[in-house]
């Protein structure tokens, strides 16, 4: 218990450890919070009518971060599965950086759930017991659990490597590995549930096909290893901790094979429904082409399409692969080609028309901006001290010694 | 649809307003209703005589000015559980705080019914297209009657009328093909459709209705059978009735809209902001499953008018139609108008291919 | 009962006035305009008879559905409301000659009763049968003593020379119209209000409470109703400022896509 201890006072005493240039990117990270209390003020008194949602489009830009989130949190898989099942060494003295990356990633994906929420103030009405938890029937309570669970196998997972690298006690393999199988398994199901949330629902015609979860989880396995090796590069750069070419040249390798996947989904999905256009390919249409004469969508589709495109040309290009110069900007890339096609390329056009036939628009207001870019930073925030405290102990800086 | 083999209801159970009292709450309710003077207020009285003394409660905290009540009233209601689980002690109690907390808030005496559904009863609707004259009656009717927010900011409308307009026939653009320079349809694509395009103009603003070459398609929830959107609820606050209609608990609603996107019908509202309830324009006899007044971040629908039709009278939109295009009954009753509507003429179910069985029939004569 | 009172009582201490209905006579229509005319007053203390429309001065919900109903009485076949209570607005207090005509001008022997039901041009009641050559109902095939009596002129005809009082005019109206006559009784055709119940309490409208006898010819309307102003559209969700996009309707894929070009 005592060692425990010290492991926390240590712990957040080498966090606050830090340069200039931390405080700047914690300043930086800061600066949105303001604005975001001030949105969540808003949202919170005068309801969800600060927002730009409507009944016609009642989902917009907080569900889709959540979804896109989700796939970024299964996306640290990524780096675990090599490393614990290929024992893929580059990797695996790295993969406690991917479980820190989950948990932040899952957290924001509860501050997105906590803005959609008409009512967060009745959450409690969802726990079980104290409310009415309608599991099986409703795919949100499947996400739900998927998703806190997700969460607690990488704590657990993540801080009893770190507790274990800490004491410098060895690992006890037979409490460690079977917990990273099961969230290695686990990751899988986190996107795959999230696709059903959307999927599972016949009054939504362009979601509802059985592409959707593949199509999530080949995404998510190009964004997650994007923001993965911007990630790594940063830390290459910034610290001590020397992250191995391989390392990094094996999560590209895996960017470039999902996003293949991804875009060929896609294709299969756009001549499907454009050979004979139905009318439940009037969104996709809509988001395509526009509609009526409403294109507020077709800058977005086709921009990402071509991020997309290009990265995946790019990567594919062995050498610039490992040009470590131009990657970390063609892996932005992708990650923003990839969130553009999960929000405004997927949940919105779900939307338009709606059910009953009418064409509508969607843009976010300000203050939806603004809560979202504070979930992010805060989820930044979060991510930086998970990596910062994982980064020293990895590195041994931070360690139990008896004479303190 | 043998008569034999459906139940006929009896009188005493099916028609609460001219049969045995049908108050749930107090089984010694006086029975005060005079046949002179068969209103809607005195629907509501039979039903809540039981709780008089509670609006009086109402009443006197209303005169004193007091709002004591209304702080511990709103406190209470914050922590109570899910309607449809409280026991018969504890949705009394529910309707008295809120019956307390209206009155005072709408400074008129309100009632919050709670009449459960009757025996035997199953509600239908029927309606027929061909008569329909795209006058949106119903829908303000509707709004009239269920206490939706109104204004310019945010307006909650639970019926949609869609004109369908008849098409073009023009020869001229049948010549378009694809490509353009070989003729007609050499690729397989006429571009067009010849005829009626069921895509529906929401925002039609003639200056008199029924326009040539159109006709109108109501839309309003469908009650389906198996509703897409009370299977998605993650805290089961919308349920189907024992007589048919899909009823939110507007106290238990997280705000998730799961249910917005599954609904086939697009028949379900959110209350975005602070609903906008004139006082004087309130319907002070209010169901808590029905019209009583919704607060904001909840989810709301048709509910066939439930304060109504448990007290045996049709909903408001059917009444108001003014070519009687609308049609309400119990589908269990073969004498029913639904059910000769169905008996009879050619009826069919808005995407019936979804298979949620709605209880809302559209007909044709 | 006495809750009622009460509040009612206690009301009036604390405002010193009526309900906010009432505070003006409004009069507004129930089906057809012009025919079905219903002025706004309380029926109970807090109850109006009618809501109406501040726009198009419908009638949008009834308070009391029987207010100023009578028995439906008797009909030549039996119907549903044989065992339910079947109430009607009388139409006779609707119609402005309807005192006078009996008596001040056709009183049986002036004007000279017609020799035969030949269409003429009619130089009165221009006001309710603009053209009397071109009647908008039947198409030529029938004449004003079709429907009302010869000598009677306060009363409808049946077939046999029968008077029919103006307060059931779906016996006149079902010598022809058999099989719609057929489907209101059996509550599919028209409307009423009131209880749902097979066998409950409703107000039944009759034919001319909806349709204008002397003008029922569809024509360009499209429809046997006299053309209403309909309420308000609904307003335009977020994002959406003006209903140009509903304009397309009818339109072909390749206009849309052009239109979505520019």
């Amino acid at each position: 218990m005592k060692i425990m201890i010290q492991f926390v006072i240590d712990y957040i005493s080498y966090i606050f450890k830090g340069g200039l240039r931390f405080y700047a990117w914690m300043g930086f990270l800061a600066l949105f919070l303001l604005p975001w209390a001030y949105g969540n003020y808003m949202q919170f008194t005068q309801g969800m009518i600060v927002t730009g949602l409507s009944d016609q489009v009642s989902w917009g830009l907080y569900l889709a971060n959540f979804v896109f989130l989700v796939g970024v949190a299964a996306g640290a898989v990524t780096i675990v599965f090599p490393a614990y099942v290929y024992k893929y060494e580059p990797l695996h003295k790295v993969a406690v950086l991917g479980e820190m990356l989950a948990i932040a990633a899952v957290i924001m994906c509860i501050l997105f759930v906590f803005s959609h929420m008409g009512r967060p103030d009745r959450l409690w009405h969802m726990v079980p017991l104290l409310g009415i938890y309608n599991f099986p029937n409703s795919m949100l309570t499947w996400d739900t659990m998927v998703l806190i669970g997700y969460f607690l196998l990488n704590l657990v997972c993540g801080f009893y490597y770190l507790y274990q690298k800490y004491t410098g006690r060895p690992l006890n393999n037979n409490f460690y590995l079977p917990l990273i199988f099961i969230s290695i398994v686990w990751a899988l199901s986190i996107h795959t549930v999230t696709a059903f949330l959307i999927n599972t629902m016949p009054a939504r015609p362009m979601w509802h096909h059985g592409m959707m979860p593949i199509r999530f989880i080949s995404t998510a396995f190009a964004a997650g290893p994007s923001l993965i090796i911007v990630i790594f590069l940063i830390i290459r750069k910034n610290t001590a901790l020397w992250i191995e070419d391989k390392a990094i040249n094996m999560l590209s390798t895996i960017v470039v094979g999902c996003l293949s996947i991804g875009l060929f989904l896609t294709l299969s999905e756009v001549v499907t429904e454009l050979y004979h256009p139905t009318e439940h390919s009037d969104g996709l249409r809509y988001l395509m082409f526009g509609k009526h004469g409403l294109s507020n969508l077709v800058p977005w589709f086709w921009g990402s399409l071509v991020a997309m495109l290009v990265g995946w040309v790019l990567l594919l290009i062995p050498r610039v692969r490992k040009n470590y110069t131009v990657l970390p900007y063609i892996c932005v890339l992708i990650f923003l080609g990839i969130w553009v096609e999960k929000g405004m390329g997927l949940l919105i056009p779900g939307s338009i028309p709606t059910p009953i036939g009418e064409f509508t628009q969607y843009s976010p207001t300000m203050i939806e901006i603004m809560n979202c870019l504070g979930n992010w930073a805060i989820g930044f925030l979060i991510l930086t001290v998970l990596l910062k405290g994982a980064i020293g102990i990895v590195l041994g800086d931070v360690k139990y010694t008896k004479t303190q | 649809m043998s008569e034999n083999t459906i139940p006929v209801v009896e009188l005493s159970d099916q028609s609460p307003c001219g049969g045995e009292s049908v108050g749930q709450w107090d089984p010694n309710a006086q029975d005060d209703r005079s046949l002179d003077s068969p209103s809607r207020r005195t629907f509501v009285q039979n039903s809540a005589a039981g709780m008089s003394a509670a609006s009086l409660m109402g009443t006197a905290a209303l005169v004193t000015g007091s709002d004591d009540a209304d702080a511990n009233t709103t406190w209470a209601e914050h922590f109570q559980g899910n309607y449809r689980l409280m026991s018969d002690e504890e949705k009394a109690e529910a309707l008295d705080r809120l019956e307390k907390r209206y009155s005072l808030e709408y400074e008129k005496d309100v009632t919050v019914d709670g009449t459960e559904a009757a025996d035997n009863v199953l509600f239908g609707y029927a309606l027929n297209i061909k008569k329909c004259i795209g006058c949106r009656r119903c829908v303000k009717a509707c709004v009239q009657e269920n206490n939706q927010t109104r204004g310019d900011e945010q307006e909650i409308e639970w019926i949609r009328v869609l004109k369908m307009e008849k098409g073009e026939f023009t020869q001229e653009k049948l010549k378009d093909g694809y490509p353009g320079e070989v003729g007609i349809q050499v690729g397989g694509n006429a571009y067009g459709a010849v005829g009626v395009v069921l895509e529906g103009e929401h925002y039609y603003e003639p200056d008199k209705v029924p326009e040539q070459d159109s006709h109108y398609m109501p839309i309003a929830c469908m009650q389906c059978e198996k509703p897409p959107c009370v299977k998605v609820c993650p805290v089961r606050t919308t349920y189907r009735e024992a007589d048919g209609p899909v009823v939110i608990d507007y106290n238990w609603c997280i705000g998730c809209r799961m249910c917005i996107g599954a609904c086939p019908y697009w028949a379900r509202r959110f209350n975005w902001g602070e609903p906008k309830l004139p006082k004087e324009e309130m319907n002070p006899d209010t169901h808590y499953l029905g019209n009583r007044p919704r607060m904001k971040g909840v989810v709301e629908k048709c509910t066939f008018c439930i304060q109504r039709t448990r007290q045996g009278r049709y909903p408001a939109c059917v009444e108001v139609c003014p070519v009687g295009a609308r049609k309400f009954g119990n589908l269990l009753d073969p004498n029913s108008e639904v059910r000769r509507v169905l008996a009879t003429k050619r009826v069919f179910r808005l995407k019936a291919e979804l298979n949620t069985y709605p209880k809302f029939f559209y007909y044709v004569d | 009962m006495k809750k009622l009172q009460i509040s009612a009582v206690v009301l009036l201490l604390l405002t010193g006035a009526p309900a906010a209905f009432s505070q003006e006579t409004t009069e507004c229509f129930e089906s057809r305009k012009g025919a079905s005319e219903v002025t706004q007053k309380e029926v109970s203390p807090g109850l109006p008879n009618v809501k109406c429309s501040p726009r198009t001065g419908g009638v949008l919900w009834w308070g009391d559905p029987y207010d100023g109903t009578q028995p439906m009485g008797e009909m030549p076949i039996e119907a549903d409301y044989s065992h339910g209570e079947a109430v009607v607005k009388p139409r006779e207090s609707k119609l402005k000659l309807m005192a006078l005509c009996g008596v001040a001008c056709h009183n049986g022997v002036f004007p000279p009763v017609p020799k035969d039901k030949n269409p003429r041009a009619l130089n009165m009641h221009k006001d309710v049968v603009p053209d009397s050559l071109n009647l908008q109902h039947g198409r030529g095939g029938i004449w004003c003593l079709d429907c009302h009596h010869t000598t009677t002129r306060n009363k409808l005809v049946d077939n046999f020379g029968n008077e029919i009082s103006f307060n059931q005019p779906q016996k006149l109206c079902g010598k022809c119209h058999g099989q719609i006559y057929r489907g209101w009784r059996e509550g599919m055709h028209g409307k009423r209000i009131g209880e749902w119940a097979s066998d409950g309490k409703k107000r039944w409208f009759v034919c001319t409470e909806c349709h204008n006898p002397h003008d029922v010819q569809q024509g360009d309307r499209n429809s046997g109703f006299a053309q209403l102003r309909p309420e308000r559209a609904p307003i335009l969700p977020k994002g959406i400022y003006n209903t140009d996009h509903e304009g397309h309707h009818g339109s072909s894929d390749h206009q849309d896509d052009e239109a979505a070009k520019h």
